[in-house]
């Protein structure tokens, strides 16, 4: 009877908004990943497509594929992503379950500290591990002992990547579990349930789609991810797809089109995790009715709060205050060779930074301004990227779905070549090509997975009931949209967002490649410093960076606290 | 939140450079101050504005692969010689003599290229590390040195590949017998230049074999602990090749860039990088043409069999 009202009040208003809104979200991700993607597919089978010739098709697919090395670094690089993703579980969810019960003050510190292992480029982090634990590194001038053995494993590379990556999976779990609330818990507990019970059966199946998509985030983070591979583990020998994939970029004679076969492979990868991803989401796709945004923080004794306390300072120790630790005093030093002596450091690195010609606040105000475009573009797009996800049963959305996990599959490097091949086209009548602006575009389509991810999966949240409830209150669809919808959705967008800025402000590979001539971003600035061997520099344009994008970020969290209804 | 966001769109547009009708495309291969230089010298003797896009080697190279549909660079200065004999061979160079490459060596300039200027590879060690002064190249072999050498990566810096080839093509059996020595010292071959070189500034290890030498200069003027060694038995050039593309639309201007690169003022800029000036008469900052045993060889041969070089040197190293 109910269903039958339902569905002739829709038979009398068209709803002409929501497949509006699908078709521009795919004509916006077609636009923005797919023909970078496609660009480097076709590259894949015509190498000489670059220069409008179908000549010698597939030659690039065997003699790549054909590379005896290519198996072992293929395993390497699924051993690799699945340690990585395990263990940032690990780390992340007793945190995100710790955050939940905290005041919402003190748990706002935390989210802002957390959120800085984004700021801090991974080829940046791991050359700070390394100057910290190598042999006469800091930890061996200060302390007397080393770690090298250990950095230069499998297991090294996989705690660094771990502990840049973990929060990701703790901002999702701990958003998820803030709708969730306590009283499924609470209700639990007054039929005797002990807590391992209320978390295993009735809080990780309800936060199971945010926590899974997270994971399918860290896991192609971790396959993508070049420079802690490159510096860590070329010193034993081991290599991943994407470091053979850069090798090709870079030796010569440079090989494009077996850099897009190899491209190809990571592709498969990512297509099968989020498959996997979805099978897991839909046996667990979990719909709240009563959603509390806003949980009272629980009164614990003060052990416990003492005990949670310790937990967020040796996380934050190991994964914020060593790497900052070990970059500032890169910075500091006047000379590599003269180590941690008095005598040795000063602040001259940082105030060379801005003294002469002004390039180092021109790179970081272009890169700020980029993020920032970025985050905004992005977050917008995913919400209505989500919206159809979630919200419209098409059967165009899971093309949609994967399309929006796939740049984060794909190396950087191989994305800046789909893109030059994209739009330096002489067909096009206005290109972004050769201006800042194709920039922008790298970013965004660098990071709309971040955003799309994170509010699928709160949307998911959202019972569809609710949607239901304002229509046949007569409310229209933009109505649903920003009055119910987009404030419940907002905090996530934030945090999205400024994770999306945290990134993009750091963006090194595809930076270098598509930068117009005569533009410089941070990342290039530091890679340029590098490239003179002024490591202090680099290091001191980092630091400058990570501090000027971290107080943003504060700021944002701030406003994040007023926003919260 | 929207106004800032427009303002924000119109001040990139605003920011991206105009292409004026004389201007040229330039991409070259570091160091940095080197390529601005000669861009302002250029700019503000012609008036001709450059575009400068700086990246290493092979990002420049990857670059201009991709634009191959609607090519915009005119003029390549690459770090490695191999990137302008594979473009010459396929043909994808404009010929260009300029008049000031009159003092520069044979060997480095042909009908379509010429160098820019060249390093030279050579060891370079860390005198607070304690090891004795390493003379020739074998020297790194002996037990001394053990887990103290770091090498940059043939497969990933076209001088360290340079060397390799000019050893092989000194002696080929003393070569890749000092290469197994090496690789029964330990030696780290970690990646490009930089990385082979920071470890032994770090204190980590001791000695880079096959350190680009202006490098190590820069670095020492910079007041780090370290000291370049020429070895007695030679050393190999690794020559910037300069190039000017087929598809250059502005081919006048491309050439007068070329020869001013060349020019007492160009070169003086080249030498005040610590490189090692194209042009004999020009005076370098640095042990210059007369003070290095250079090993010559047939770069070009080389070139045909790098893959092999280099799979061979892998195989021995990475074993």
């Amino acid at each position: 009877m109910f269903e039958l009202v339902l569905s002739q009040w829709q038979t009398q208003r068209s709803r002409w908004l929501a497949p509006a809104l699908l078709w521009l979200a795919i004509a916006l991700l077609v636009v923005i990943v797919g023909l970078p993607v496609l660009a480097i597919l076709l590259y894949a089978l015509f190498p000489h497509i670059n220069e409008w010739s179908l000549a010698e098709p597939f030659s690039a697919l065997l003699p790549t594929l054909a590379d005896k090395q290519l198996l072992s670094a293929t395993v390497n690089s699924l051993r690799l992503s699945a340690a990585i993703t395990l263990l940032s579980c690990l780390l992340a969810l007793p945190l995100a379950c710790q955050r939940n019960r905290m005041s919402d003050r003190s748990g706002r510190w935390w989210d802002a500290l957390l959120m800085v292992p984004f700021l801090i480029p991974p080829y940046i982090g791991s050359m700070a591990w390394m100057q910290l634990l190598q042999v006469k590194g800091f930890s061996e001038q200060l302390l007397g002992f080393n770690l090298a053995p250990y950095l230069y494993s499998f297991p090294g590379i996989v705690s660094v990547m771990a502990l840049h990556l973990f929060p990701m999976i703790y901002f999702a779990a701990s958003n998820a579990l803030r709708v969730v609330g306590h009283r499924y818990g609470d209700v639990a507990r007054v039929f005797g349930a002990r807590p391992w019970q209320i978390f295993s059966r009735i809080y990780l199946p309800l936060v199971l789609p945010s926590l899974v998509s997270s994971c399918l985030i860290v896991f192609i983070l971790s396959i993508e991810e070049f420079g802690t591979p490159e510096i860590l583990g070329n010193r034993f020998g081991f290599h991943v797809i994407v470091t053979a994939i850069h090798d090709k970029f870079s030796d010569w004679p440079i090989d494009l089109p077996g850099a897009s076969v190899l491209s190809l492979i990571l592709i498969v990868i990512a297509l099968a995790a989020y498959l996997l991803q979805r099978y897991i989401s839909e046996r667990f796709s979990a719909n709240l009715d009563q959603q509390v945004i806003n949980p009272p923080p629980l009164r614990r004794s003060l052990l416990a709060r003492t005990l949670t306390q310790l937990l967020f300072i040796v996380v934050a120790v190991l994964a914020v205050v060593l790497p900052l630790l070990s970059i500032s005093l890169s910075a500091l030093m006047n000379t590599l060779s003269g180590g941690l002596h008095w005598n040795n450091l000063s602040l001259q690195p940082l105030l060379r930074l801005f003294d002469g010609d002004g390039d180092a606040w021109a790179a970081i105000s272009t890169s700020l301004s980029l993020a920032l475009m970025a985050a905004c573009c992005t977050v917008l797009i995913a919400l209505l990227v989500a919206f159809a996800v979630v919200r419209l049963r098409a059967r165009a959305t899971v093309l949609l779905d994967f399309l929006s996990i796939l740049p984060n599959a794909i190396p950087g490097m191989a994305i800046a070549v789909g893109l030059i091949l994209t739009w330096n086209q002489r067909f096009w009548p206005l290109t972004p090509y050769n201006t800042s602006l194709i920039l922008l575009l790298a970013y965004v389509c660098l990071m709309l997975p971040y955003p799309i991810r994170m509010l699928s999966a709160a949307l998911r949240q959202l019972p569809r009931s609710l949607d239901d409830a304002a229509y046949i209150s007569g409310a229209s669809e933009l109505t649903v949209i920003f009055r119910i919808l987009a404030p419940l959705l907002a905090p996530v967008a934030l945090a999205a967002g400024f994770i999306v800025f945290a990134i993009s402000t750091r963006e090194l590979v595809s930076s270098i490649m598509l930068a117009p001539p005569g533009v410089e971003t941070v990342a290039t600035y530091v890679f340029h410093q590098f490239d003179q061997g002024s490591i202090n520099a680099g290091m001191a344009m980092s630091l400058v960076t990570i501090l000027v994008s971290g107080s943003i970020i504060v700021c944002g969290q701030r406003l994040q606290g007023r926003v919260r209804p | 939140m929207k106004k800032l966001f427009a303002a924000l769109t119109v001040g990139m547009v605003l920011a991206t450079p105009a292409f004026a009708t004389d201007h040229l495309v330039v991409y070259s291969a570091g160091p940095k101050p080197l390529s601005s230089g000669l861009a302002k010298a250029f700019e503000a003797k012609t008036g001709i504005k450059v575009d400068m896009f700086e990246a290493t080697a092979g990002k420049i190279m990857a670059r201009y692969e991709a634009e191959k549909a609607n090519p915009q660079v005119d003029v390549i200065i690459s770090a490695a010689w191999a990137d302008a004999i594979s473009l010459d061979q396929a043909g994808e160079l404009l010929p260009y003599h300029s008049a000031n490459a009159a003092s520069v060596p044979a060997a480095l300039q042909t009908p379509n290229y010429v160098a820019q200027g060249a390093a030279a590879l050579a060891i370079a060690y860390n005198p607070q590390s304690g090891l004795p002064a390493p003379t020739r190249w074998s020297d790194l072999t002996q037990p001394t040195y053990k887990d103290q050498v770091t090498m940059p990566d043939p497969a990933k810096s076209g001088s360290s590949l340079t060397l390799v080839q000019g050893l092989v093509a000194k002696d080929e059996t003393a070569a890749w017998k000092l290469f197994e020595g090496l690789a029964a010292n330990q030696t780290l071959v970690p990646g490009p230049n930089n990385a082979a070189m920071n470890p032994v500034l770090q204190g980590a290890k001791g000695v880079v074999f096959g350190a680009v030498d202006y490098l190590v200069i820069g670095a020492k003027a910079k007041g780090e602990s370290i000291e370049v060694v020429y070895p007695k038995d030679g050393t190999v050039l690794a020559p910037r090749p300069m190039m000017i593309i087929k598809t250059s639309q502005h081919q006048d201007a491309a050439k007068q860039f070329i020869d001013f690169a060349l020019s007492e003022e160009g070169q003086k800029l080249v030498a005040d990088e610590f490189i090692l000036p194209a042009r004999t008469d020009i005076q370098a900052k640095r042990p210059g043409w007369n003070d290095l045993s250079i090993i010559d060889f047939n770069e070009a041969a080389a070139a045909a069999s790098a893959a092999a070089t280099k799979a061979k040197f892998a195989a021995i190293m990475m074993k």
